[in-house]
């Protein structure tokens, strides 16, 4: 509900079906709305177009070569799919994963995070009109993707998370490089904050827009960013922590309705901000002191067999809990694979958040939620 | 239509070599074709490779640097690459109309753009706003254009924008007056000599109320013709291009290039109402009129004029790139709230300054 704007224009019902391909929207999908004169009263979410049969590849496929289809789960932030995936199969086959391999996951983990978070701004700023900071935002998350590559030689599809451990260890000045870019990225939060964060013209288009209520956000399942900044303190990483994040110090941004409403799309705007600062204190209290020893349990070896049974992990991905369920039946192959994704909570929730909004809000809400289509479709 | 004060057409026309006595008409449509050729399309090409690099080098890109030296014939590139494209076939007639239209209402102020002491084709008291009674027809024809489209967005582009127009053109009104309390005319000429070369002697710096009066002027165009920042009613991310949204090839350059003119012409009046104008220094105006050098004097008050106005928009232009989009509510609150309450505040307080100066 926009507070700011009359509730009905009391005219005859529109129907507008946008997408699946349309410069509002983030990713592919469908939307079927009904306006009354330029609000939304009604809307129908349709997605499945990005659907790639992931889970079902990962069954016909070997073990190791579920970890390459998990990381497609999400393209923007590779990593979190290939580290579920992992910690479910090290959980099933009891198998050790040395503290060395545990910092390495991470640290690109919120490397990840990070450049997710950036690449959310820009569909913000895309959203909003702004042009500038599009540039500014993608200029430095090239430099994470920069990292990316130095690590891994990809800087999309990593592919680099093995069961057990990682697939190498890290190279010579990986480490110095990674403080580079957070004391970078720690003077450019001024611009982002000078561009968006205190820029009138951004806090009239997101400031008291289309908040979302903690019962909503209950209702739908929604986690990760979105939920917090509803007020609703659920990180993973607190509360079912896993790769060593017990041992770090750091806190959970949590939304504080700064622009008057708590959960609007300035206080989801802003937790994410607030999380790439958080991110790069972890990064740092990481690469202080980087345990020694291997960067791979010695056990994981090329026939590597999954014993029967079943096992359920779960990380905090950029968008939220992203949670894997894995069955074998101690064959080559998974018997199955199932993703639980963040985005779906996010699409089921759409239609109630959209309801009574005005139009030309709609690009900025979808931006704000913060859809990866690609894992809720996968 | 023809006075004395046109008789630079006819001077123009004799040194590029054309016979004497040409019936009048002709005279009159050769000085508006030759200020739209020699005068706008420059700009436009200009100001588009201007933008495009100041853009680049705000955002920490290159800009276009492949097309001639330093990128200088990208405009030029973009304009043959968006002619050379097939048009489509389902094109209605109505469209063509409203396109048509709208085309026409913009270029209509040709007559009236004012470029210099010897450059005023028209020039009377009613010259200031005849671009009013454009901006009006051309928001008409945007509109239609919009609703003629069959699709949402275009709707939507449409009545928005004329919702825009109907809100921008209020303050514009307003505080156009201002100047002609200062004047004392809404000659072209009249406006012109009010003011100097000097920043002192401009409109804009007479007395804080005409300050008020030019930021509402600058920011009800944005609204008027929408313009980016305040561009909403035309290119709104929801619907996507709106109005233009169907529109490409010669088509959509004839009506890029029209809304790139509706910015200029908008820019052209502001400089001439409050900044000074095309005046250049007393002394130098003297000593070329005594020389008998008046094409030079008729050049260099245009590169002046011109050089302004691109300052001008520059600035527009950096503000924009910067900022996020309005929403058109927004947009027409605040034109409707703030602007307006404003330009009648500047119009009784520069009157009651006009009269206490008088006094």
């Amino acid at each position: 509900m926009n507070l700011t704007q009359p509730e009905s224009l009391k005219t005859d019902l529109t129907t507008w079906i946008i997408g699946p391909y349309h410069g509002s929207l983030p990713a592919p999908m469908r939307l079927s709305l009904s306006l009354d004169g330029e609000m939304i009263s009604d809307c129908h979410v349709e997605t499945g177009f990005l659907h790639r049969g992931l889970e079902k590849s990962c069954e016909l496929h070997s073990w190791k070569a579920a970890v390459a289809y998990s990381d497609h789960l999400d393209p923007e932030c590779a990593i979190f799919g290939e580290l579920v995936l992992c910690l479910a199969v090290e959980q099933l086959s009891e198998l050790e994963v040395p503290e060395r391999a545990q910092s390495i996951r991470v640290i690109l983990s919120e490397l990840a995070r990070i450049s997710g978070h950036l690449s959310f701004m820009v569909r913000m700023a895309k959203a909003v009109g702004s042009e500038t900071i599009i540039h500014y935002l993608l200029r430095d998350r090239e430099r994470i993707l920069d990292l990316f590559e130095l690590l891994t030689g990809a800087r999309f599809s990593l592919n680099f998370l093995r069961f057990g451990g990682v697939s190498a260890d890290v190279t010579d000045g990986f480490i110095e490089r990674v403080l580079e870019v957070c004391e970078l990225i720690r003077i450019r939060m001024k611009e982002y904050n000078d561009l968006f964060t205190f820029n009138f013209g951004f806090l009239k288009r997101t400031a008291q827009v289309v908040p979302i209520s903690k019962r909503l956000v209950l209702a739908s399942g929604m986690t990760g960013p979105n939920a917090r900044a509803s007020g609703i303190e659920l990180d993973v990483r607190k509360k079912f922590p896993y790769s060593g994040y017990s041992k770090l110090d750091f806190s959970v941004p949590v939304g504080r309705g700064d622009s008057g409403i708590l959960g609007d799309v300035h206080d989801r705007f802003l937790i994410r901000l607030r999380e790439i600062t958080e991110s790069m204190e972890i990064l740092k209290q990481l690469l202080d002191v980087v345990p020694s020893g291997e960067y791979l349990n010695r056990k994981f070896k090329r026939d590597f067999v999954v014993p029967a049974g079943e096992a359920y992990a779960r990380v905090e991905s950029s968008r939220g809990l992203l949670g894997c369920h894995v069955v074998s039946d101690g064959g080559p192959t998974p018997s199955r694979v199932q993703f639980r994704t963040p985005t779906v909570a996010n699409l089921m929730a759409i239609p109630q958040v959209v309801r009574g909004i005005r139009i030309e809000d709609l690009p900025v809400v979808l931006a704000s939620l913060d859809l990866g289509i690609a894992e809720a479709d996968r | 239509m023809m006075t004395s004060e046109n008789s630079w057409i006819v001077a123009w026309s004799n040194a590029l070599g054309f016979p004497e006595g040409l019936p009048q008409w002709l005279y009159a449509v050769g000085a508006l074709i030759s200020v739209f050729v020699f005068v706008v399309v420059p700009s436009g090409g200009l100001m588009s490779y201007l933008e495009r690099k100041l853009a680049a080098d705000l955002q920490a890109r290159v800009g276009p640097n492949r097309t001639g030296p330093a990128g200088l014939l990208q405009p030029i590139a973009d304009l043959f690459k968006l002619l050379q494209k097939e048009s489509r076939v389902d094109w209605s007639w109505k469209e063509n109309l409203w396109l048509s239209v709208h085309t026409m209402a913009l270029y209509s102020t040709l007559a009236v753009l004012p470029l210099g002491s010897m450059a005023v084709l028209v020039n009377t008291e009613m010259s200031v706003f005849l671009p009013f009674w454009s901006a009006l027809v051309l928001a008409l024809g945007t509109m239609l254009l919009g609703l003629s489209q069959n699709s949402v967005p275009g709707w939507f582009g449409g009545i928005r924008v004329a919702a825009q127009t109907l809100a921008g053109s209020f303050p514009a009104l307003i505080s156009l007056l201002c100047t002609g309390v200062r004047s004392g005319s809404f000659r072209w000429s009249a406006l012109a000599e009010s003011q100097g070369f000097s920043p002192w002697e401009w409109t804009v710096f007479a007395n804080p109320f005409q300050m008020v009066a030019f930021s509402v002027f600058v920011m009800s165009g944005l609204v008027l013709l929408a313009i980016p920042p305040l561009d909403g009613g035309l290119s709104m991310s929801d619907i996507h291009g709106g109005v233009s949204s169907h529109l490409y090839g010669r088509r959509l350059s004839l009506f890029q290039f029209g809304r790139f003119y509706g910015f200029f012409f908008w820019s052209v009046i502001t400089v001439v109402l409050f900044l000074g104008a095309w005046d250049l220094p007393a002394q130098v105006t003297v000593s070329l009129k005594a020389g008998g050098a008046n094409q030079v004097l008729a050049l260099l008050e245009l590169i002046w004029l011109l050089l302004k106005t691109f300052g001008l928009m520059l600035l527009i232009v950096w503000v924009a790139k910067v900022n996020s989009r309005s929403r058109v509510d927004q947009i027409t609150d605040f034109t409707w709230k703030v602007l307006s309450p404003f330009s009648l505040f500047a119009l009784v307080g520069a009157s009651l300054w006009a009269g206490w100066r008088a006094i």
